[in-house]
């Protein structure tokens, strides 16, 4: 004899959909969550590589650059100071310039890489100044705090995209919930009348959703795992491009957002199935 | 099966004065009053649309009264709250006139669902289920869905499942209403039984006259909105 049945019938052509549905909404909000994760990861990568860099620009006689050097070593707050040969500073122009390299003819700037805490650009600028050296000191916070900015509302936009999906996620299987509600109306009745508390029907349809909600939630974190790994298969850099570009990868925190967004799902369609449950009983006696 | 123990004389089943409308001019019930000994075996009878299956459901508590109060097992409900009421429906077993049995469910299923929702574990009342089936004489029928049962099978299955959870009161809308004359005389004598046996207080709905006058049991008489209680001579006639 087949034992304790599920009191709930299954409602295959309904399920199916909303399970497509929900199997859909959980893939945009993981690969939103992704691209947010990106985002981020982009501007600290971007902003760590350059956090505590200071070039220096010499504008004077070649004297000068040597006189410079020994200044801002000496400043307070900087670790290393040299100057660029030729070679390195060629290195630097080679992404616009080719391999082909510089003619060798060609004047290059003068320029003097300086290693140092926060903020010893300004200490370094003044020094100089005083020192009576035409020199222009860039310790790319600018630059830094646009590549954040930029980053940061990417992000934003993706969080956001997340919030919308999730609350998406939520009406979509409250409206199931009601709908499955109305079908199995003899059901809610029967078990409300012989005596069932709201909590124990509410379970039953909670049971359900949750299982939809993971089972959905897991086919759509895998998917946004594969396109996330096809995109990052696709847009690989060489070496010599990954200067520009953060290189792109998943760590850990992606894997956690993918890992979480079935688990979310779930509680998501539990918790929509719950009120939208109470909320039809409340109704009666 | 153990019989029930109802140590109070407090009526099982108590109407005072009660009416229900939908409206200004819609009174399905005016005033009604009627009280249930405990162990008694009521039938209840009025013409079509008299209210009777309103006033069952004003009973089971499956509405609530627009004046009067309803009182079961002592229990003014009209002042309790919604969580309140549940302890009170499983203390009362209901045959509704449509059956209402579960499609997707076994007759096994669908007898034990009302043990099901209280949290028993199943291996606790397995047997009791399996007894009460075969005691409906469907003993060969556990396994059937209620599709593949007859009129009067899924009577006696509704019957079964009213009955498992050992209610201290029973109602039935029109339960013999769907089935022939000798399923119907059957039904009585197991409605008998449950109330001589269990002492069960059994309230029934119903048409069938001839029933009534063979039963000589209490009968109420539900018209124009009131409730009266027929004498035993008065019983000839229409209902």
């Amino acid at each position: 004899m087949s034992r304790a049945a599920p009191l709930l019938p299954r409602e295959d052509a309904r399920e199916a959909a909303l399970f497509f549905v929900v199997c859909a909404l959980c893939f945009l909000a993981a690969f939103s969550g992704l691209i947010a994760r990106a985002a981020y990861a982009a501007a600290d990568a971007w902003t760590s590589e350059v956090a505590g860099e200071i070039t220096i620009r010499v504008r004077g006689p070649e004297a000068d650059t040597q006189r410079a050097v020994e200044i801002i070593a000496k400043t307070e707050g900087i670790a290393s100071a040299h100057a660029l040969t030729r070679e390195e500073s060629e290195e630097l122009l080679k992404p616009w310039l080719g391999a082909g390299g510089v003619p060798a003819g060609l004047n290059l700037p003068r320029l003097i890489a300086a290693e140092g805490a926060a903020g010893a650009g300004d200490s370094v600028a003044a020094a100089l100044k005083e020192a009576n050296i035409n020199a222009t000191v860039d310790d790319h916070e600018t630059w830094s705090a646009d590549a954040r900015r930029v980053t940061g509302t990417i992000g934003l936009v993706a969080l956001s995209a997340v919030a919308l999906l999730g609350a998406t996620g939520i009406a979509v299987i409250a409206f199931a919930t009601h709908a499955t509600m109305l079908a199995r109306r003899d059901i809610v009745e029967l078990l409300h009348l012989s005596g069932a508390r709201d909590d124990f029907i509410a379970g039953l349809f909670e049971r359900r959703f949750l299982m939809l909600g993971v089972q959905a939630g897991a086919l759509g974190a895998l998917l946004a795992f594969g396109t996330a790994a096809f995109i990052l298969f696709a847009v690989r850099q060489t070496d010599e491009q990954a200067w520009l570009l953060p290189q792109l990868s998943l760590s850990l925190a992606d894997g956690l957002i993918l890992g979480l967004s079935p688990l979310i799902a779930g509680a998501a369609s539990m918790f929509a199935a719950n009120l939208t449950v109470k909320r039809s009983l409340s109704d009666m006696v | 099966m153990p019989d029930n123990d109802l140590s109070t004389d407090e009526p099982v089943l108590r109407l005072d004065r009660v009416g229900l409308s939908y409206g200004p001019k819609s009174d399905v019930l005016a005033d009604v009053s009627l009280s249930l000994r405990p162990g008694s075996m009521t039938f209840l009878t009025g013409p079509s649309g008299s209210g009777k299956s309103t006033l069952l459901r004003l009973a089971y508590l499956a509405l609530r009264p627009t004046a009067g109060r309803v009182s079961l097992f002592g229990v003014e409900t009209n002042r309790l709250r919604r969580r309140d009421l549940a302890p009170l429906r499983r203390r009362v077993g209901v045959v509704f006139q449509e059956f209402r049995l579960l499609d997707h469910l076994s007759a096994y299923d669908n007898v034990a669902l009302p043990l099901r929702i209280t949290g028993r574990p199943e291996a606790s009342y397995r047997q009791d289920v399996i007894d009460l089936l075969g005691w409906v004489g469907l003993g060969d029928r556990l396994e059937a869905r209620p599709a593949t049962l007859s009129g009067g099978e899924k009577q006696r299955v509704a019957i079964a499942r009213a009955v498992v959870g050992k209610p201290d009161l029973l109602i039935a809308d029109e339960p013999t209403g769907n089935v022939d004359e000798e399923m119907g005389e059957r039904l009585y004598r197991l409605f008998r039984e449950l109330n001589r046996r269990l002492k069960t207080t059994v309230l029934i709905a119903t048409h069938d006259m001839a029933l009534v006058r063979r039963a000589k049991n209490d009968v109420l008489r539900l018209a124009e909105g009131m409730v009266v209680r027929v004498p035993l001579d008065q019983r000839e006639g229409q209902p």
